[in-house]
């Protein structure tokens, strides 16, 4: 009697604390008209449910919770949140940029500024999610970081990841001038940086063999003394102290292939410095800008390295500099068209330019991308090219709940974004102006 | 390439011609579905639904695709032969009334096969902003294959600058009060009208104070465009303000003097409330027309500022007046382009979507009937 007793007050504990679990944690099922999940072909009338803040299910008969919140999205666009892959929202003017040429151990996460007002306006035109560097005035210039954009003033709920990529230049005018010399330099600097720490890593490799062994002498040595302390032994010499080098300890990372290396490159020669470095030091690569790619298009396609590219019309550059001299608008339909893995970027002159991520989709459409591609190049493959794929990118279930409802298609330029969900959490509504 | 370049040279503009189209964005008649244009000599003949093809004509099959006149870029740099952020201003002398900004253009240069495979075909080459008084702009047509054909305007109205730009501080003026001083010193010379000889500056100022031509002023902020309507009142001149991109805070000031905006690319702003002022300036009444101010942007984004100006708030059949009719008035060659209407010059956009929609290509343009550019698959 006692027992079933104490069960009933078990199971009535449990129930109320899955109620309040449900309460906190409501359903949400957007009815949708159009859903472009990206990863799949368009499915037409179908719901999307979300449960603690990621995607529970999609499909047509779905079961929905009584209490669950319906958005009613029908005869609407229902896509994922877009990425910007070349942001610089939430940094403060010249703060993108160290004075030291080779920086590698920098975080970007430590120069943002989460206050600024541009923020809910680009959530506003369903980008969710944007990916930010250190400048390109170093040579090897630290980490960047992807962030969503849900309102939270504090970097650290923001981050979604960080140390994504540590971010190098070759041939960028803005700090050195870009005489072939200059490029070179910047070449060779880089080269010597990844010696460097090849030298560093064997160095590192040597001296934990030696502590290794120096270790296993120690304990026997040890064993030996407690049993016959008396009995004279040699003392095992201890190995030299190794000091860690937080520079060369980003940029092993980066030689073991745990992090990418990030390298802006405009003009041909720089980009082939860049797949040269790759070969040499087999990292992994991620290509950012590159502007005159389109001249070596199969050469860049052969190496299999990612493109991050940007600014697709040079309207969105700061002004017209040395670098865009060839800037061709065809650039990321030729690219893409080769097969490289390709995500646009804004590379807006400010933090709120990152609201064109759409429009910079759809101008390279108009410039021969292919539609799906170019949709693709704003959310998935970016995700996936930043090693962010698990969470953000596209409309699968287990992903996040980072969803926007459009108007009409997203590459329609007269569509309007009518709401956007972070993590399920409504961040953007749009009231009824007209 | 080389496609249109043959065609350019070999098409006389004798040779008749009809398009059909599946839609003809008219703009100032509507839009005709399933139409048909017929061009004769350089002109435009008929346009309609119903039209006959007459037996024997070339006829060129777009029924999948939509037509428009060619688009006019209201302000730009194109064509000088300087390296990228080019040296358009005279930065010696604060008054360069006579200079002549066509003498610096190249109709050879890449700019122009640019312009022209964005749809581009008729431009107002400007001097820059740097000068109080700043020379003489000039309107161009695009289509060079026929010596000095594709001058419309060799030397229309002058530029003035209000802008802090055209302050320096090796040169004066130096302040606005004596950027100000200066025009009205000038344009009471040019007003006096005293033959006292040979004297350019004045000659070309009477054109303002006196003949009427259009002053382009440049002014961008409040402040600077309460300067130039301020000389405007003075002088009763005739003007078009050149940016006034904060013109929709005192928008019933400039509705008022009936000043029209050639308005600067909206892809330099990217501010929501910057974005949306050129169209609150067009539903306030004042006429407005875009440009590209290339090389600050790309020529192909001309089109791209009445799309996202369409986007944040001015209705669709502005947007595109802004790139055809409303330059051509604006700019005064308005008998001749702007429209799809009967006698107008065979200026002809053709693209494989909607023109409002970025994403819309252009697939053929056309000057005087002639084919002068032709998109090439990669």
């Amino acid at each position: 009697m006692k027992n079933i007793k104490g069960f009933v007050i078990l199971a009535s504990l449990l129930l109320l604390f899955l109620s309040v679990g449900t309460l906190s944690g409501q359903e949400i099922a957007i009815k949708a008209g159009t859903i472009l999940p990206i990863s799949d072909a368009p499915i037409e009338n179908s719901t999307i449910l979300i449960k603690d803040r990621k995607i529970a299910a999609i499909g047509q008969n779905i079961a929905v919770d009584a209490d669950a919140r319906v958005i009613d999205a029908s005869g609407k666009y229902v896509m994922p949140g877009m990425i910007d892959s070349q942001s610089r929202l939430f940094v403060i003017d010249n703060e993108l940029n160290e004075r030291r040429s080779i920086a590698p151990e920098l975080n970007i996460l430590d120069g943002l500024d989460p206050y600024i007002k541009e923020a809910p306006e680009v959530a506003a035109q369903g980008v969710t999610a944007v990916y930010i560097t250190p400048g390109s005035r170093s040579l090897i210039g630290g980490s960047g970081a992807v962030l969503k954009l849900n309102g939270s003033k504090d970097v650290g709920k923001m981050l979604l990841k960080d140390n994504i990529a540590v971010k190098a230049a070759i041939g960028v005018s803005s700090n050195n001038q870009s005489s072939s010399l200059g490029r070179l330099a910047n070449y060779s600097s880089i080269r010597e940086a990844l010696l460097e720490t090849k030298i560093y890593m064997h160095n590192k490799e040597k001296h934990d063999r030696e502590q290794a062994k120096y270790n296993k002498k120690k304990a026997e040595y040890d064993k030996k003394k407690e049993a016959r302390p008396t009995e004279k032994v040699e003392k095992p010499k201890r190995p030299a102290r190794f000091r860690p080098n937080p520079t060369r300890e980003v940029l092993a990372k980066v030689l073991s292939k745990e992090i990418p290396l990030q390298i802006e490159v405009h003009r041909v020669t720089d980009i082939l410095n860049a797949l040269r470095l790759a070969d040499e030091f087999g990292f992994k690569l991620i290509l950012d800008k590159c502007t005159e790619g389109y001249l070596i298009a199969e050469e860049i396609a052969r190496s299999k390295s990612p493109v991050i590219l940007g600014p697709v019309s040079s309207s969105f550059a700061d002004m017209p500099r040395l670098e865009y001299r060839h800037h061709d608008i065809r650039n990321a339909a030729i690219l893409s068209g080769k097969g490289v893995k390709l995500a646009l970027g804004v590379s807006g002159r400010d933090g709120a330019s990152s609201k064109f991520v759409a429009l910079a989709a759809a101008i390279a459409v108009a410039n021969g991308m292919d539609r799906d591609m170019a949709l693709r190049a704003v959310t998935l493959t970016p995700a996936e090219i930043l090693g962010v794929a698990d969470r953000i990118g596209s409309l699968q279930v287990g992903k996040d709940a980072d969803i926007v409802i459009l108007s009409g298609h997203p590459l329609d330029s007269l569509s309007q974004v009518e709401m956007v969900l972070i993590e399920g959490k409504t961040v953007f509504e749009r009231k009824d102006q007209q | 390439m080389s496609i249109s370049f043959c065609l350019t040279s070999s098409g006389s503009e004798s040779q008749s011609l009809a398009i059909r189209a599946s839609k003809i964005w008219t703009i100032t008649d509507g839009v005709i579905t399933n139409g048909v244009i017929i061009i004769n000599e350089g002109k435009i003949q008929s346009v309609g639904e119903n039209i006959e093809i007459p037996e024997g004509i070339r006829v060129l099959d777009m029924s999948d695709k939509d037509v428009m006149p060619g688009m006019i870029d209201a302000h730009c740099h194109i064509g000088l032969s300087l390296d990228i952020f080019s040296e358009m201003d005279e930065t010696v002398a604060a008054v360069a009334a006579d200079m002549l900004i066509l003498d610096a253009f190249n109709p050879y240069s890449d700019d122009v096969k640019k312009a022209l495979s964005c749809g581009v075909t008729t431009i107002m080459l400007a001097p820059g902003n740097r000068n109080p008084v700043g020379g003489l702009p000039a309107v161009l047509k695009l289509d060079i294959s026929k010596a000095n054909d594709w001058v419309l305007v060799r030397a229309a109205g002058v530029e003035f600058s209000v802008m802090n730009e055209a302050l320096m501080f090796d040169r004066e003026p130096t302040s606005r009060a004596g950027l100000m001083d200066l025009i009205r010193e000038e344009l009471d010379k040019a007003k006096e009208d005293k033959d006292d000889g040979f004297n350019p500056t004045r000659d070309i100022l009477k054109r303002v104070v006196v003949a009427n031509k259009t002053a382009y002023i440049w002014a961008r902020n409040v402040d600077e465009i309460a300067s130039a309507m301020a000389i405007v009142d003075e002088y009763e001149l005739k003007a078009v303000l050149v940016t006034a991109e904060q013109g929709d805070e005192i928008a019933d000031m400039i509705a008022e003097r009936n000043l029209p905006v050639i308005y600067p690319p909206l892809l330099l702003s990217s501010r929501d409330k910057d974005l949306k002022r050129a169209g609150k300036m067009a539903n306030s009444g004042i006429k407005i027309a875009f440009a590209s101010l290339t090389p600050r942007t790309d020529l192909h984004d001309l089109r791209t500022s009445a799309i996202l100006a369409a986007k944040y708030g001015l209705d669709t059949e502005t947007a595109l007046k802004s790139l055809t009719i409303n330059a051509a008035e604006i700019l005064g060659v308005a008998d001749r382009l702007g429209s799809i209407s009967e006698g107008k010059d065979a200026d002809l956009v053709i693209l494989n979507g909607d023109p409002l929609q970025l994403t819309s290509s252009i697939e053929m343009v056309l000057i005087n009937g002639n084919i002068v550019y032709q998109r090439q698959e990669e």
